[in-house]
């Protein structure tokens, strides 16, 4: 009697073990689906983010390298700047014209663009006639 | 996604022979400076490997230093060599280039041993923040 017992529980458990496997697949096989497409949506969403992104760093990226360099200019800026720069700064300062009220200004002008461009000696000696025709300064 | 490849391949070989170029066109005019007696010492860059903590969005992996080293001539002191520093940085179209090329540090170094100065190129342009919308 005990022994038939034992032998259909064993039967019966044998049987829902199988069920339990077997729905745990389908619902790994779901999970998985579930997964690529919530994937699929994330990466149409996150497309055209990173679209603009992309596009805007090509963008600038595009307009750095249309500039032109002047490295002439760079090197001899590196040495010889801070001389001019010294010179025009003692030369062109406004204090110099305390009566001509209109050289003054012009001095000021000069003035404060030379202290923008001290290290850019192409713009400085552009500068430096400047002041040669307009302030009739004399180098 | 194939086709992104293949641009972000061409966009590395671009880079490439463009950081190759720059290097070359500032060999030549510190080169052709130093001859015609414009500069006193003969200034040479070449590409280093960089401090990884001045990363910026556009750096390289590897190699993202821009070093100019002076060599003949006389040779340069401290206040000469920051002067060197000050006047590239002062050129925003160059930083620009520089940064957009994968440079994030510009080191400028005297004749001697590894004795230089070094700088961050991302502290002298504002970059554009791409994350943002407009």
């Amino acid at each position: 009697m005990n022994d038939t017992i034992i032998h259909d529980s064993i039967k019966v458990a044998s049987k829902v073990i199988t069920k339990v496997t077997e729905t745990d697949d389908r619902t790994n096989w779901w999970m998985w689906l579930a997964t690529f497409e919530l994937g699929i949506i994330v990466y149409l969403i996150l497309k055209n983010k990173l679209k603009s992104k992309i596009a805007k760093k090509k963008q600038f990226r595009s307009e750095a390298l249309r500039q032109d360099i002047d490295f002439n200019n760079i090197i001899n800026s590196s040495f010889n700047s801070l001389k001019l720069y010294d010179e025009l700064k003692t030369r062109c300062h406004p204090d110099r014209f305390p009566t001509d009220e209109e050289k003054n200004l012009i001095a000021e002008n000069l003035f404060q663009e030379i202290s923008k461009n001290k290290m850019n000696i192409k713009r400085l000696l552009e500068l430096k006639e400047e002041a040669i025709q307009k302030l009739k300064i004399d180098f | 996604m194939l086709e992104n490849t293949w641009n972000n391949i061409i966009d590395w070989f671009r880079d490439r022979s463009e950081r190759a170029r720059l290097v070359r066109s500032f060999n030549d005019s510190a080169k052709n400076s130093f001859v015609s007696g414009i500069a006193p010492t003969l200034l040479k860059a070449s590409i280093s490997k960089g401090e990884s903590s001045y990363k910026h969005q556009f750096s390289n992996w590897l190699n993202s230093g821009y070093r100019i080293q002076a060599f003949t001539g006389r040779v340069l002191s401290k206040n000469e060599l920051i002067h060197i520093g000050n006047v590239i940085l002062d050129d925003s179209v160059l930083v620009r280039r520089l940064i957009v090329l994968g440079f994030d540090t510009l080191e400028i170094h005297g004749d001697a041993g590894a004795y230089g100065c070094r700088w961050q190129l991302k502290d002298y342009i504002l970059l554009p923040k791409f994350n943002e919308n407009e």
